[in-house]
């Protein structure tokens, strides 16, 4: 019996799915915000530490309550609307962002049927989602009616339109091998899929370029460095958060590490076998599911901080013409190739139906 | 006339200048410490070392060695700079260096010349001397230690002031300098020893440790404490004035000030009416400027104008006078006086109320006639004037009055007011035989009806108004007088004619126990005697306060400026009339000081700057014979007004040097 | 032939793997800064920190309102007030410090004849106030008192070049 089976069996059809999908929510939502809070934390511990510092080691032991000291600042500090701000798109947009960070998670696998919607077209799903969350940002540098959140909102709708394009290509080429749109069945699609015993696309050469593709442009999507130019603070003060103070704020920030948490999630899904084992030996499988997943969230993440300490930001035009005239060509030709191998050496398109096959 | 050189420049000074007075001649400084331009030549700091060519081969004593025809005087070879360091280095042997501590630090000759002059260190090891405190009075604190013993406070009691109560005793590295008895010095000028004094040896008792002279804001001013005009500095920090120094004037107060304008400053601050007050039910409250106005517009109305009078106080500024005067005039009333003290004279011309013979030109007066006058009390720098020729008998004083100490000898012929008609024969041969004579009228005799027109008559008698020389001086106390009865300020029969007065205006009238049965407006700065019977009293500014014009009892015309503002919601006194005027309902014609002065300058010119009225006398009155003893002016020379009444300082000194002195006498 | 080589490098993201490799190295390395609240870098003894009136051994103190270090002070931070004590030594009645204005240039140490204003060595003196910042004479002894023992090592210490 299902989870789901078991409230419905104590409080009927209807309340015992509402419960326990409520239940199932905050199961994803409350580790996601605690992972968030680890996550601050893990981000100025590397980056200190790439840099020789020490980083935040106060508050609680090794500093690791820093983020919650934090938050607790953020909550009693005063919400300020600017006089001249559109006051209720400005105090929608940052509840947009974080909603929109925390549902995109709805659809994420931990484990072999550790998901909360099992959707079949789950990585559609998350495409709209995240195409959605331009909209808070946007919305947010509009509403301030000041110049800097003004032009911190103009640059991201610009840097997100232009990576998504090449982001769907390139997971194209991943759907394409594992023949489906449902998250669980790309996973398991990977047992396996190089030389029997890797479990990854990323060991597989015609998707480890794609790989790489598809984690630059998780970092131009999530505005990390070096693609933060919609927060750059020698630029742009703190570019569309300029006007926000206390939770409008702490959403903003809380929104942002929740969908960077996401990608580093997205990627071992795609590309590193998700709950898999990277050698498919039985003995790892020893080791439970969501523990592999944890640990590549962990190391995708511990990359993301890395490349954020060694990377300098981008210059505007320069991320145009890197999302334009490289990353677009590049998935769109990397599509060709691996389409055409598939369909010249491989029968992935013979067991589709309806499809034609000579 | 001798011709010389200095440092190669050739300068002519006149017969009997000494060295450093040709180099001073010449613009070349010469340090010094002993030498001063108003004491004699004691030649004993050694400081004013120059090398004098032709002369002995060793450094002279330029202060003391006479310019002669064709010298060649250096102040800047390698032999003087030596023997200055020199000096300097002896001097500090025994100097201590607590400068930090020393209120003289910052304006210290000492300081300044060991840091132009100098070695910039020491070479000695050994303990320096002590020297125990002397008592010199409530007023000169002393650090004896620091005295470099330049004998400046030494000769200026003996030769100035005329007290010979500071002196010099033992030898070399022994001597010191003291008041023989440890009593208190019983001088009216004893401050100026605090300036005389080159280093921090004798400093201001009352001002001791309050401030640097950096903090400071100086402005300078008129004293108002008597009616010599004496020009100020007003040292202010904030709103606290914290001392007053004497500004150098040769027509008016050479270098010198009376104690009581050096030292009263602390009543500036003490008993101060800061806000309106009105009489309700007998007694006193405190009401807002627009109460104490209403209050003011209801006891005048329905009054005649000519039932409506004012007096003026003794530290009125000009502007203030005008002011009132012409509020008072839109009221309706000419009744004005400001001779609170009594005193009776004739105010038609200019020269029948001046000291005609001027301050500076008292001194060439050869005899003198005092008619119930004191200057030592009533006008201290007056009597270190007259003493200058008095002393060294190179003039004659005489005096008809109650006897007093004026330092110098006087031959008093008795306080008999008869007198004047039937001088004895020996002081008429020398009156009548004098090239200058002088009769100096003080306000204290003046209160003797008939006493003006008698002194006036023997005056004419031995014609002490003569073709360059105006012998016939009154000697005011108040240092408004002058300028009051320059306005006019004056009615037939003195304040005794103005008792009938219905509503009475007291501007700072406070020396005059007037006010009794009427309304009474006392405008002042303290609460002192004058609201006594007031009914409505309105804070004014004291002199310090406000922009002045005064006018000293020579007829000079001078000007102050504020140091500070007035306290809490205390005003300068024309603003008060002005806004007054205005709730009365008829708006005086000016709204600011320019507007003011202007409106003064248009009908006296002289009190705007303009010429100088002349000083004529106009004919002598009727005689009538008088008798009786005469009073003096000042009876305790520390409390003659409000200001001085409220100091602190000036209580202590009428309790240290006025009561043993008073004691004694008894 | 360049092009197609410089084409080949970006494309292998060869710098990128370089500056990875170098951050990755210095991950690793020891730390260099302090761990501050717990460790503390060495401080000169000419460090300038905040200010005290220090005493002498007897208890008295040695400020004489002699106003130099008001004279000097380029913030005008410094606000003295005097008068004779009743032993009639020179005493200061109000000694304050705006600690706000004050720029810790160290010249009122260097005017004071008598070594009673010093700059300590304590750094940490931050306030959750500004008013606590306004520094008066009682608070100045008192941090004279408790950093006594410092001052004069300091003091001890810098005197060789003074």
């Amino acid at each position: 019996m299902t989870f789901t089976g078991h409230f419905q069996s104590w409080f009927g059809d209807g309340a015992g799915w509402f419960i326990a999908t409520t239940v199932l929510i905050l199961a994803i939502v409350l580790p996601v915000m605690v992972g968030v809070a680890m996550a601050v934390y893990a981000d100025r511990k590397i980056w200190a530490a790439m840099q020789m510092r020490r980083g935040p080691n106060v508050v609680g032991p090794f500093g690791l309550l820093q983020t919650f000291a934090d938050a607790a600042k953020l909550f009693l500090k005063e919400t300020i609307v600017p006089s001249g701000a559109s006051t209720a798109v400005f105090i929608m947009a940052p509840m947009i962002s974080f909603v929109l960070a925390l549902a995109i998670w709805a659809v994420m696998p931990f484990d072999a049927g550790l998901v909360l919607a099992d959707l079949n077209v789950g990585l559609l799903y998350i495409f709209a989602i995240s195409s959605m969350g331009v909209y808070g940002i946007i919305m947010s540098g509009w509403a301030s009616n000041s110049k800097y959140p003004f032009l911190g909102g103009l640059r991201p709708a610009a840097q997100m339109v232009s990576y998504e394009v090449s982001m769907g290509f390139i997971l194209v080429a991943v759907m394409l091998y594992a023949q489906s749109l449902n998250l669980s069945a790309i996973v398991m699609a990977q047992k396996g899929n190089v030389l029997g015993v890797l479990n990854g696309n990323i060991f597989n050469p015609l998707l480890f370029p794609m790989g790489i593709m598809f984690f630059i442009t998780a970092l131009a999507e999530t505005n990390r460095p070096p693609f933060d130019l919609p927060e750059a603070e020698s630029e742009l003060v703190a570019g569309y958060q300029v006007e926000y103070s206390s939770m409008s704020f702490a959403l903003f920030f809380l929104g942002e590490y929740a969908n960077i948490l996401f990608m580093c999630a997205l990627i071992p899904v795609l590309f590193l076998g998700g709950w898999l084992p990277p050698i498919d030996w039985a003995p790892l499988y020893v080791i439970p599911g969501f523990v592999w997943m944890l640990a590549k969230m962990a190391f995708i993440f511990f990359c993301f901080a890395w490349v954020k300490a060694a990377v300098p930001r981008y210059r505007y035009d320069q991320l145009m013409r890197l999302g334009w005239k490289v990353f677009l060509p590049l998935s769109l030709a990397w599509v060709v190739v691996v389409s055409g191998w598939l369909m010249f050496f491989t029968d992935k398109f013979a067991a589709v139906p309806g499809s034609v096959v000579s | 006339m001798p011709k010389l050189t200095v440092d190669g420049m050739d300068v002519e000074v006149p017969a009997g200048a000494t060295v450093l007075q040709a180099c001073e001649a010449a613009g070349v400084e010469v340090p010094r410490f002993c030498y001063h331009e108003r004491l004699s030549i004691a030649g004993n700091c050694r400081m004013c070392l120059v090398e004098v060519k032709p002369g002995p081969p060793k450094p002279q004593a330029s202060c003391a060695l006479p310019a002669a025809d064709g010298q060649a005087i250096f102040t800047t070879t390698p032999m003087v700079k030596k023997a200055r360091e020199g000096v300097m280095e002896f001097l500090l042997i025994n100097h201590p260096l607590d400068c930090p501590i020393c209120d003289q630090g910052g304006e210290c000759d000492l300081q300044d010349q060991s840091l132009a002059y100098g070695k910039g260190f020491t070479r000695y090891q050994e303990n320096k001397r002590a020297v125990t405190e002397k008592f010199m009075g409530p007023l000169v604190k002393t650090i004896m230690t620091r005295c470099i013993h330049c004998t400046r406070c030494v000769r200026f009691a003996e030769e100035v002031a005329g007290v010979e109560e500071i002196g010099a005793v033992g030898r070399g590295e022994n001597m010191q300098i003291t008041s023989y008895l440890e009593k208190a010095v019983t001088s009216e000028v004893s401050g100026n020893i605090i300036d005389l004094c080159p280093v921090g040896a004798l400093t201001s008792k009352p001002y001791a440790f309050q401030a640097r002279p950096w903090e400071l804001k100086k402005t300078d001013s008129i004293d108002v404490m008597d009616a010599l005009g004496s020009n100020i500095v007003i040292g202010s920090r904030g709103p606290a004035v914290l001392r007053i120094t004497p500004r150098i004037n040769d027509d008016v107060n050479e270098e010198w000030l009376s104690d009581k304008g050096r030292f009263a400053n602390d009543g500036l601050a003490a008993r101060r009416l800061d806000r309106p007050y009105v009489r309700v039910g007998g007694k006193l409250k405190a009401a807002s400027w627009a109460e104490a106005f209403a209050a003011i517009k209801a006891g005048l109305a329905g009054l005649p104008g000519e039932a409506i009078a004012g007096i003026v106080g003794d530290l009125a500024a000009v502007e203030d006078m005008v002011a009132f005067r012409d509020l008072l005039a839109t009221l309706g009333s000419q009744r004005i006086e400001s001779r609170q003290d009594g005193a009776l004279f004739n105010t038609a011309a200019r020269g029948d109320y001046l000291f005609n013979a001027g301050l500076a030109g008292i001194e060439s007066a050869d005899v003198v006639l005092l008619i119930g006058a004191d200057p030592r009390r009533e006008a201290p720098l007056l009597n270190v004037r007259l003493r200058k020729k008095a002393a060294r008998r190179q003039s004659q004083v005489f005096g008809i009055g109650p006897a007093v100490d004026l330092t110098y000898p006087v031959t008093w012929l008795g306080d008999d007011a008869a007198l004047l008609g039937a001088l004895p024969a020996a002081v008429a041969e020398a009156l009548a035989k004098a090239e200058r004579p002088a009769v100096i009228v003080g306000m204290g005799a003046l209160r003797t009806p008939g006493l003006y027109e008698a002194a006036r008559a023997l005056a004419d008698k031995y014609a002490v108004v003569r073709d360059g020389w105006n012998g016939w001086n009154l000697l005011h106390t108040a240092a408004a007088r002058v300028g009051a009865l320059d306005l006019g300020l004056a009615v037939e029969g003195g304040v005794a004619a103005l008792a009938d007065a219905k509503a009475l205006f007291l501007l700072g009238a406070d020396e005059v126990d007037a006010g009794a049965g009427a309304f009474t407006i006392y405008i002042g700065t303290h609460g002192d005697r004058g609201v006594r019977h007031a009914d409505v009293i309105l804070p004014a500014a004291a002199y310090a306060e406000k922009p002045g014009t005064y006018v000293n009892l020579e007829g000079r015309v001078q000007r102050a400026l504020r140091a500070v503002f007035p306290p809490g919601e205390a005003r300068e006194d024309w603003t008060i009339f002005r806004a007054l005027s205005a709730v009365l309902g008829t708006p005086l014609a000016y709204d600011d000081l320019p507007a003011l002065r202007a409106r003064i300058a248009a009908e006296w010119p002289h009190l705007g700057g303009g010429a100088m009225p002349p000083a004529t006398l106009s004919a002598a009155g009727a005689v009538t014979p008088v008798s009786g003893p005469l009073a003096l002016a000042i009876d305790n020379y520390y409390l003659t007004n409000p200001i001085a009444r409220a100091s602190a300082t000036m209580a202590e000194c009428v309790e240290q040097i006025l009561a043993p002195l008073r004691e004694a006498a008894e | 032939m360049t092009a197609i080589f410089r084409a080949a490098k970006s494309l292998l993201l060869l710098e990128f793997i370089g500056a990875l490799g170098l951050t990755l190295k210095y991950f690793f390395r020891p730390k260099v800064t302090l761990n501050y609240p717990y460790e503390k870098g060495p401080l000169s003894p000419r460090f300038r920190g905040e200010h005290a009136l220090r005493r002498y051994p007897n208890g008295e103190e040695r400020c004489i309102a002699c106003k130099l270090c008001e004279a000097v002070c380029p913030a005008l931070a410094i606000t003295i007030e005097a008068e004779p004590r009743d032993d009639g030594s020179r005493r200061t009645t109000r000694y304050d410090i705006d600690m706000t204005k004050c720029i810790y240039c160290g010249l009122c140490q260097e005017a004071c004849p008598v070594d009673a204003i010093v700059e300590t060595a304590n750094f940490e003196f931050s306030t959750e106030t500004r008013e606590e910042l306004l520094y008066d004479k009682a608070k100045l002894l008192a941090n004279g008192d408790k950093w006594e023992r410092s001052i004069a090592a300091n003091l001890a210490a810098d005197a060789p070049w003074r």
